[in-house]
């Protein structure tokens, strides 16, 4: 039963920090990024390659990572997004494409098997009989810490609230003078930071291959459904409803059937609420 | 006269905004009506209330007697009602016939399939309401404002409906559009239509109706003949925004 | 419905058959395979844009729609011995029917949602192939050892041939039909085609059964051609990628641009294949994919058409 509690907030703090990235980029740029678990797959083997291939040090192979998430997410809104103008259906299309694009370009650079990394902070303890492991704890704090962050930007701080007036009317924004296309990229730039960071603790939680970006994609995809676009306080309690579903189905049911839940949750979310439970009527 | 389309007591909320409140009228069989009101009256909603495209809260939409409230937008257009937009909505990727072929359609999956398109009565159409043969296979982009209300007018009256709501015909047209616009209504009113017609451009809309109703904020104000309803003291100072 | 159809678009047709069963003659038998390969696919991407790329519906479920035929006639002619004539329709029936009540929730949801679901949809199956009735699907491995329906290059030729030139030419017909102008209606805006008295949802739904029983029945023939299935290669990103690529390379919303972007990714994989033998010829395909589609979305279709009219 602890080890139930314990594991399932554990991975629910790592999930939200996999969605919260996602989320973002629903809501202010109100396109549905499918690349998004790209930017997870980029900083998982970026962090593998400065840190374990050329053996910097931890910190520094994190920060680059979340670096380099940042600088692709700005690319992807420069190069593909805003010349698509937020067609929706262009915008799935091509991100879609450009996934698999960043997946093959990884198996080119490093291959196809799966690598093992070194846990970002090693040392485990006991609580209560549960395995913590030091890895999965830091991802879980460092994620609350980013979500309640990221709360407090955008309600206390004058760029969130600028952020949170395009994501809510784009037009009236810009008639307040607030640049939309700025706003757009530093959300982009926010979101494959996160993305980044995400990925290198989800990869050091289960491995790094390069076809990992589907698991973290459909959680992402089902935390913003459920638990609204732009909702940070959704996003955690979503986050948590998987995760726990994970975990109970992992210990309880059958270790295979983990993921089933997830799907049939956005299934069946979508089907009685079509725009989702809190949604917007469209995207 | 007979009744054919009567609305009674409609209530419309979205969110915490009435957009319209305890609304009532009825639309005589033939007759044409104009329906006035300051932006943000509730016109709009009335018609797509109307249609089907948003559902009222409370209250009774009835045509020719049944209540529709229940029915889905096709099925009402079915029934004989059909609508113009206030920005037109062509279908952007296909000619002018084509856009008027989709509203001559029969909603049933064989007739779709195994009928054939009907070329005399696309261009029938197309010229009652002033197009030129030529302009068949122009694209929507490369038409004025007035052409395009025309051809969203062609695609309703296409549907077969006889009861016409149309939402600002006159907004964006040059004179010379609005006075033809004004005789395609007027032969239409002859042929027995019956019409719903929003304007703002009140002027225009005198010579076109037998009976005006005004709203401001949701309700009914003021309801009688062109002249009566503009003399009316609340719906001069609606007006005026006081 | 056969009013916009002419006998210079017949004689077209024709001209294409004689020229694709000539093709045994002419080509190597290694040809051959590629060329089988290339229909299925063809038939996969025409499935795909008959509801997407006309609806503007985007499925990313498509995988899920050929599996379901797929496993049906494998499971019902390898584990019970029911013949492929009767488990190959079966497969097709069930393909529609299944996926009509597993979509047609789904049909009312709009927009992004919709490729969502689908793409929620496809993962569940190939959880869900793995874990339930492993006995029948095989689970992880698959099936392997089903019943073949050709031997050799040249029979499969001609049985994919005439697979995909059927479902080519029906589904031209259609497009062809006033029901085909109201798909592509709802694609340029749903609301209008509501607004023009037509049932959208009907359209849909029939839009959806089209491109599923295409997709179950490609699905079924294909899987008595390899002669084995497997989760991995069914329900997966590539797959559908491949299939979605193909038909927007060659031109969304036509009849040749789906067969034609088969066709060219299908050779393209072939020729690369010595240099690159892995997925990271993926990385090839998504940047042509990736630039034709920003520079044109409709495809190759559009850019020689464009380019042909300024000539
Ligand atoms: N879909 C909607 N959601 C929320 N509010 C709406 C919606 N549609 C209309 N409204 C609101 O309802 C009120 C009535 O709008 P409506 O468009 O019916 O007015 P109108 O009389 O047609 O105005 P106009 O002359 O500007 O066309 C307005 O305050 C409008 O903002
Ligand atoms: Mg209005």
């Amino acid at each position: 039963m602890t080890q139930i509690l314990i594991q399932g907030f554990l991975l629910s703090g790592l999930y939200a920090l996999i969605a919260v990235g996602f989320t973002l980029i629903f809501s202010v740029g109100r396109v549905l990024n499918l690349a998004y678990g790209a930017y997870l797959v980029i900083g998982g083997y970026a962090y593998f390659w400065l840190s374990q291939t050329l053996g910097m040090p931890k910190i520094v192979g994190v920060l680059l990572a979340i670096v380099l998430g940042a600088v692709i997410g700005i690319s992807k809104y420069r190069l593909i997004v805003k010349p698509l103008k937020g067609d929706h259906v262009a915008v799935e299309i091509s991100t879609l494409i450009l996934a698999v694009v960043v997946q093959a370009g990884i198996v080119l650079l490093f291959g196809d098997a799966s690598k093992i990394l070194h846990p970002i902070v090693s040392g485990v303890s006991r609580v209560g009989g549960a395995t913590v492991t030091y890895n999965i704890l830091t991802a879980a704090v460092v994620s609350w810490v980013i979500l309640i962050g990221l709360y407090l930007f955008v309600r206390f701080t004058h760029l969130g609230r600028a952020l949170e007036a395009v994501s809510m009317d784009v037009k009236g924004a810009a008639i307040s003078g607030v640049d939309p296309d700025q706003m757009n990229q530093l959300t982009w730039a926010i979101s494959g930071a996160l993305g980044a960071l995400a990925g290198v603790f989800f990869a050091s939680y289960t491995q790094l291959y390069p076809g990992m970006w589907v698991t973290p994609l459909i959680i992402a995809v089902a935390v913003v459904i459920v638990g609204g676009i732009g909702s940070i306080l959704g996003t955690l309690l979503v986050a948590h409803i998987i995760g726990f579903m994970e975990v109970i189905s992992t210990s309880l049911i059958a270790a295979e059937l983990r993921g089933v839940f997830t799907m049939l949750l956005i299934i069946v979310v979508l089907i009685i609420r079509p725009k989702g439970l809190f949604g917007r009527a469209e995207l | 006269m007979s009744t054919i389309l009567s609305l009674a007591g409609i209530v419309k909320r979205f969110g915490g905004l009435v957009a319209t409140n305890d609304l009532s009228f009825d639309v005589a069989q033939g007759e044409s009506l104009g329906l006035i009101g300051p932006n943000g009256a509730g016109k709009t909603t009335i018609f797509s209330l109307i249609m089907g495209e948003h559902r009222q809260n409370e209250g009774t939409i009835s045509l020719d007697g049944n209540e529709i409230s229940s029915l889905p937008t096709h099925a009402r257009i079915g029934r004989g009602i059909s609508r113009t937009y206030q920005v037109p909505r062509p279908f952007a990727e296909m000619t002018v016939a084509e856009n008027i072929r989709v509203g001559l359609m029969p909603d049933s999956l064989r007739g779709m399939l195994f009928g054939a398109s009907d070329p005399q009565a696309e261009l029938d159409l197309a010229q009652s309401v002033g197009f030129s043969g030529d302009d068949l296979d122009r694209y929507p982009s490369e038409l004025s404002m007035g052409d395009l209300r025309k051809l969203e007018l062609a695609r309703t009256l296409a549907t077969g409906a006889r009861v016409i709501l149309l939402d600002e015909v006159f907004a964006g047209l040059t004179a010379g559009e609005i006075s033809q616009m004004a005789d395609l209504i007027n032969t239409k009113r002859k042929e027995g239509f019956t019409f719903v017609i929003v304007s703002h451009d009140l002027r225009s809309l005198e010579p076109l109706v037998d009976r005006v109703i005004a709203m401001a904020r949701g309700a009914l104000i003021a309801e009688g003949d062109f002249t009566s309803v503009m003399n009316d003291e609340t719906v001069r100072s609606s007006y005026l925004g006081t | 419905m056969f009013a916009t159809v002419n006998w210079r678009h017949l004689l077209l047709w024709a001209v294409f058959a004689a020229g694709m069963l000539l093709l045994p003659e002419l080509v190597k038998k290694g040809t051959l395979r590629t060329i089988i390969m290339a229909q299925y696919l063809a038939i996969f991407a025409m499935s795909w844009d008959f509801l997407s790329g006309r609806t503007g519906y985007i499925s990313f479920g498509h995988p899920f729609l050929i599996g379901i035929g797929a496993y049906t006639t494998a499971i019902l002619s390898y584990r019970f011995g029911v013949p492929v004539e009767l488990s190959i329709p079966i497969a097709v029936a069930t393909t529609v029917v299944g996926s009509v009540l597993f979509f047609l929730p789904a049909l009312r949801i709009r927009g992004s949602y919709f490729a969502l679901v689908t793409l929620a949809f496809m993962e569940l199956m190939y959880q869900l192939t793995q874990v339930i009735r492993p006995d029948l699907t095989g689970g992880t491995r698959g099936i392997s050892g089903i019943e073949t329906l050709t031997r050799g290059a040249v029979n499969g030729f001609y049985l994919s041939f005439v697979l995909m030139f059927v479902t080519a030419f029906v589904l031209w017909l259609l497009s062809r039909s006033r029901l085909g102008t109201a798909l592509s209606a709802i694609s340029m805006n749903e609301d209008a085609v509501a607004g023009s008295g037509l049932n959208t949802t009907k359209l849909k739904l029939f839009a959806f059964c089209v491109s599923a029983a295409v997709a179950g029945m490609g699905g079924a023939f294909w899987v008595h051609y390899l002669g084995s299935i497997a989760p991995r290669a069914l329900f997966d990103i590539n797959f559908l990628f491949t299939i979605i690529v193909a038909a927007l390379i060659g031109g969304a919303s036509t009849i040749i641009g789906p067969m034609a972007g088969a066709f060219f990714l299908t050779f393209l994989l072939e020729y690369l294949r010595p240099f690159l033998p892995g997925a990271e010829r993926y990385l090839i395909y998504g940047g042509i994919a990736l630039l034709i589609y920003m520079y044109q979305p409709k495809g190759l279709f559009e850019i020689v058409s464009r380019l042909w009219r300024r000539a």
